[in-house]
């Protein structure tokens, strides 16, 4: 493939237009390529889809990462492949615009492309193809918003938040406690003030103890940060203390960084020392007279200053994570200040009860029972490292699709239920039309009942059945059919609406759309041109690694793919 | 991994290092992680119950580790098998958590994975296997509900707690002693919990080990020992009721932390300034004197002209204590830290009924001991032994008791030890599975057979025959419906462990079913391994 270099080498000199190793390719086949490159990534995630869906462990260095979210695990594989880049790409985007539907998405694209393979091949061009799976997005969401669910009032709205998180949970390690972290879930979301800012749900990670005692602190919880001597004279608990936050240094040390004192006499020696002890005093003081009692810092607080609080019955902490520090003002409602003048009421927080606690190995500061508490605090416990961490994981998607559906008060049923109904629903559309596109758009429809089926074949169903058993259901009764899906847990097709299994529709919204997108940008490539630095680079890695030089050689890549073969 | 090819034949590079990188999925992945799993729970198993054995761990550089906490032996073994270290994780959090049945937890997550291996075998959806445990495992825990005892803890009632001491001792090497050092482990959480607030601060018990001696002269002092000596030789060895000045800045000059200078532009004023730094000492030495202090403990060093001094005023002092014990010696003897010399009153003294300087042996070894303090707030176990391995295993030993102590004051429900619990949740689930439809009823049951795994390895570590002491103790439970029949594993005629007073905290032993439980769940959930193909 490396044609604009060696072309017409006998009659003319070759005209070097790109430098030399730069490997290009082209037309047709260079699309097709794509495609099966994107088909090998979705292989990967494919078995982690639904509730029976597995986890993958994959290794870097020394770190392992056990998971089931998608958007994790294909950013952990490491992927080089330009094409399948923009899968990651999307994975990454739906994680971030919408937080769960990270699998699907993906899948949804692996199979898009799947589709409009058979029409390259039969000699389609890519933007017919293109322009069929815009129009058959733009009719699918279009279907979504009408047959969405709105929930108007008020009382029914807790109930369809908490089914949300369930659902996104459904498919996690923590399934079997869906109820228990569900409740926990919308309790946080329902603290936060309206821009639900996810950062004011602090996540904490303690080994020991099971998931079940895992909880929900409606204030602040945060590790006992470095101490000094004197703190463990320090009372641990306080009722309805007034908190000081701070970001301020309390230690005797020099004022300015750069200044330089030039002494004539020994006598002045002493006040000089004096006034730097007086410095620092007046400033403990002040914190005094402001009636705190619990002082807080960002910036480290002192030897000196922990032994004046702890004789005078106070409690102080330096070194407090900026963003617990941040929760804190949100639950106590202080303000973090940079000085101590001016600590007026106002600025200083209270809560209802201050403790130190042990919470596993460690020992932890909670500030709990916060009147008017804007942030909150989720202690998760679990058995390992790895657990705790999918836990965090898990919960982060279920945080995100009840902001979502917050915002959103509009659901569907899950188990790829509104897949089946799309799928209906455009292969009715496109008896209306004419062309190619009608061939397109049935290829939509097609990839749409990817996700049932996928869902089927991970919990050991039958797919064909499966399928076979929906569509009949979706096209036979209008009433009651459209919201049939594949109910894993019982292992039968069933009304998904009425089993509970929500989400937000902008989840769906999401998913198809950004599926489409990333499936016609991969479909609008007939070009990649490679940069030859990267891959002599990455030539010269394998060469040193396996023994054997590789420089010179003009297609690296072709030979190492090689020798990939011939040690399988 | 697999590589996908190409109309022409080169293959896809997707992944980086595609090639170099080891995939396994499906069943095999599964059975792959049971068996690295299963291979550590093996070793575990003879550890296990009183008659248990030891092993020993050679550390890279030599060092050697005698030792049967469940715990230490995996956290150094290093294990490298990532789904084997999620065992070893599992044990670390049994011992973060609750600190004891480090080993049983180990020994239960392997079990399970046994049965689950079977149920594969049969082709079983792993997860209908892990969502059957979950089931089975809630099953457990309401029987443990059920059958739990609560016992009164009162501070003057020694003798129960003790009994839970000696349970979690009875397993080590220190069990020739165990009496006194559940003693000891009783007295000090005792000391330092605030039974109110059912909280216990570790940090407030120091343990040092000393080598030399045997354990039975390992003692418990109410008070603080340091591993120093005093500052000068000549100094009295011996304080009775001292009044103890705790200093952090050093028998110095001060000097200001601003940066600075200061120019001497005549030896008059030189003298000057010698003058002044010797009344600096003077001044210092008869601050602390004036005070009324008779002993001064000093986080910074000394000028040799203060330590001269301070021995001619017969004040005996010792420098570079460090800051954890400066906290420790505040809280035990009620002194205020002295941040400067101004600030001397005789307020911040702190009050001990003794202090003496000792040594051991025919070393050279000296250590300050501090005790009969006014507040027993802070407390120190000095442990004795022949050699530094059986001073570390003490250590660890008494690590256990004192969380099983501790737990007990958290939350004062037992049940029986010896394995009578996990037979009685054995039955338990056993009974239930059979109520229950579809295919999860095997998984049921297999936690069941499971179950009965720990009650099996400590008659077979006891020396009984495994099944038929098994199928005896299992007999008897069932006929008297007492859920505290277990493996009488010190051969003393009863199998009754609540008369043996072999008692463990409920806690504790739903917390090892159910992490047990999650992290073979965790285990089963992964069919896809992806790692680089040199690992092993």
């Amino acid at each position: 493939m490396v044609s604009c270099m060696t072309a017409k080498q006998s009659e003319n000199p070759s005209i070097v237009i790109l430098r030399e190793g730069t490997e290009d390719s082209q037309g047709k086949p260079q699309i097709i390529s794509n495609i099966n490159a994107c088909q090998s990534i979705v292989d990967v995630v494919k078995t982690t889809l639904g509730p029976r869906g597995m986890d993958k462990l994959i290794h870097q260095q020394r770190s392992v990462t056990i998971s089931n979210d998608g958007a994790t695990i294909i950013q952990l594989l490491d992927i080089v492949h330009p094409a399948a880049k923009t899968l990651v790409d999307i994975a990454k985007s739906q994680d971030n615009e919408v937080g769960d539907g990270t699998t699907s998405v993906v899948l949804f694209a692996g199979e898009l492309l799947n589709q409009s393979k058979q029409f390259i091949e039969e000699g389609m061009h890519p933007s017919v193809i293109i322009k069929g799976y815009r129009e058959a997005m733009t009719k699918s969401i279009d279907r979504i918003r009408e047959c969405s669910i709105k929930i108007a009032e008020e009382e029914g709205r807790r109930d369809i938040l908490k089914k949300c998180a369930q659902t996104s949970l459904n498919s996690k390690i923590i399934s079997k406690y869906k109820e228990f972290f569900s409740e926990m879930v919308v309790q946080a979301v329902e603290i936060l003030e309206s821009d639900l800012d996810k950062s004011f749900i602090g996540i904490k990670k303690v080994t020991g103890g099971s998931v079940t005692d895992s909880f929900l602190v409606e204030g602040v919880a945060f590790k006992k940060t470095f101490s000094y001597a004197g703190f463990e004279q320090q009372p641990k608990k306080f009722v309805n203390p007034k908190i000081c936050l701070l970001n301020l240094e309390l230690e005797l040390k020099s004022e300015k960084e750069n200044a330089e004192i030039r002494l004539d006499s020994p006598e002045d020696y002493q006040k000089i020392v004096d006034a730097e002890w007086t410095l620092i005093y007046e400033k403990l003081e002040k914190i005094i007279a402001s009636g705190s009692q619990v002082i807080l810092s960002k910036l480290p607080i002192g030897d000196l200053a922990t032994q004046y609080f702890a004789d005078r019955g106070l409690f102080c902490a330096g070194r407090v994570p900026n963003d617990d520090l941040l929760r804190l003002a949100k639950s106590t409602g202080g303000v973090v200040q940079t000085t101590v003048n001016g600590l007026t009421d106002d600025v200083l927080g209270t809560c209802g009860v201050f403790e130190e606690k042990q919470l596993g190995n460690e020992r932890y500061n909670f500030f709990t029972q916060c009147i008017g508490t804007k942030s909150c605090t989720i202690v998760l416990r679990g058995g390992a490292d790895q657990y705790i961490e999918e836990a965090e994981r898990s919960l982060n998607d279920a945080i995100m699709i009840v902001r979502r559906a917050v915002k959103a008060n509009a659901v569907v049923a899950g188990g790829g239920a509104i897949e089946m109904e799309l799928s209906r629903f455009l292969r009715e559309y496109l008896r209306s039309i004419s062309g190619k596109q009608q061939l397109v758009i049935n290829g939509f429809a097609k990839a749409l009942e990817i996700i049932p089926k996928t869902l089927a074949e991970n919990s050991g169903m039958d797919s064909t059945d499966v399928l076979n058993k929906l569509r009949q259901k979706h096209t036979q009764d209008a009433e009651d059919g459209i919201w049939f899906g594949v109910d894993v847990i019982n292992g039968r097709c069933a009304n998904m609406y009425k089993e509970f299994v929500w989400e937000p529709e902008l989840v769906r919204i999401n998913v198809i759309s950004a599926a489409t997108e990333a499936a016609c940008t991969i479909l609008s490539v007939d070009q990649t041109i490679k940069n030859p630095k990267s891959e002599q680079q990455q030539a010269e890695a394998a060469g040193r690694l396996q023994g054997t030089s590789q420089q010179g050689r003009p297609r690296p890549q072709m030979g190492r793919g090689i020798r990939g073969r011939g040690g399988k | 991994m697999s590589l996908a090819f190409d109309e022409y034949g080169r293959p896809f590079i997707v992944i980086r290092e595609q090639d170099r990188k080891k995939r396994t999925k499906g069943l095999e992945a599964h059975k792959a992680n049971i068996l690295a799993a299963r291979t550590v729970a093996n070793l575990m198993r003879t550890s296990l119950g009183p008659k248990g054995m030891d092993k020993m761990l050679v550390s890279p550089d030599g060092d050697v580790i005698v030792t049967n906490d469940g715990a230490t032996i995996l956290d150094k073994m290093e294990v490298e098998h990532q789904t084997a270290r999620l065992l070893v994780e599992l044990s670390n959090s049994q011992d973060n958590e609750i600190g004891d049945g480090t080993t049983g937890v180990v020994v239960l997550a392997g079990a399970l994975l046994e049965q689950a291996q079977k149920l594969l075998d049969k082709g079983i959806h792993p997860l209908k296997i892990a969502d059957g445990f979950e089931k089975a495992c809630d099953i457990a825990v309401l029987r443990i509900n059920d059958i739990q005892e609560e016992v009164n803890i009162e501070k003057h009632d020694h003798e129960f707690l003790k009994k839970c001491a000696i349970t979690a001792l009875g397993s080590k090497v220190v069990s020739k002693c165990q009496d006194l050092m559940a003693d000891i482990a009783v007295k000090a959480v005792l000391a330092v919990a605030d039974l109110e607030r059912r909280d216990v601060n570790f940090d407030h018990i120091k343990i040092i080990a000393k080598t030399g001696g045997s354990l039975e002269d390992t003692s418990f002092v109410t008070g603080i020992i340091l591993d120093k000596d005093f500052s000068h030789p000549q100094m009295e060895k011996e304080v009775k009721d001292a009044k103890v000045l705790i200093l952090t800045c050093p028998f110095e000059p001060p000097k200001p932390k601003t940066k600075h200078g200061l120019e001497i532009k005549s030896a008059a004023d030189y003298e000057k300034l010698y003058k002044m730094e010797q009344d600096y000492f003077t001044d210092m030495v008869q601050k602390v004197k004036a005070s009324g202090a008779n002993l001064v403990l000093c986080q910074w060093g000394f000028d040799d002209e203060a330590n001269h001094l301070l021995m001619h005023h017969k004040l005996p002092a010792v420098r570079w204590v460090g800051g954890v014990e400066i906290e420790l010696l505040a809280m035990a003897t009620g002194a205020r830290i002295v941040p400067r010399f101004e600030e001397i009153t005789p307020e911040k003294l702190g009050r001990a009924g003794c202090v003496k300087e000792i040594s051991f042996g025919t070393s050279n070894d000296k250590v300050i001991l501090i005790e009969e303090c006014s507040k027993t707030k802070a407390v120190t176990i000095l442990i004795r032994g022949g050699s530094k391995t059986i001073c570390d295993e003490a250590r660890r030993c008494l690590h256990d008791a004192l969380c099983v102590v501790r737990n007990m004051i958290k939350n004062n429900n037992v049940v029986g030890g010896g394995g009578a619990t996990e037979l009685a949740c054995s039955i338990a689930v056993g009974k239930e599975a059979d109520k229950i439809k579809g295919v999860e009823q095997y998984a049921v049951r297999a936690f069941a057979d499971a179950l009965e795994e720990i009650p099996l390895a400590l008659a077979e570590n006891s020396g009984y025959n495994p099944i038929e002491y098994l199928s005896k103790i299992k007999k008897e439970q069932n006929s008297e419906g007492n859920p505290f029949i277990g493996v009488d594993a010190l051969n003393k005629g009863t199998t009754n462990m609540m008369e043996q007073g072999v008692v463990e905290s409920a806690a504790s032993k739903r917390n090892q079913l159910e992490l047990a439980t999650q992290v073979v769940k965790m285990i089963l959930k992964i069919d896809d391994v992806i790692a680089p193909a040199d690992y092993e």
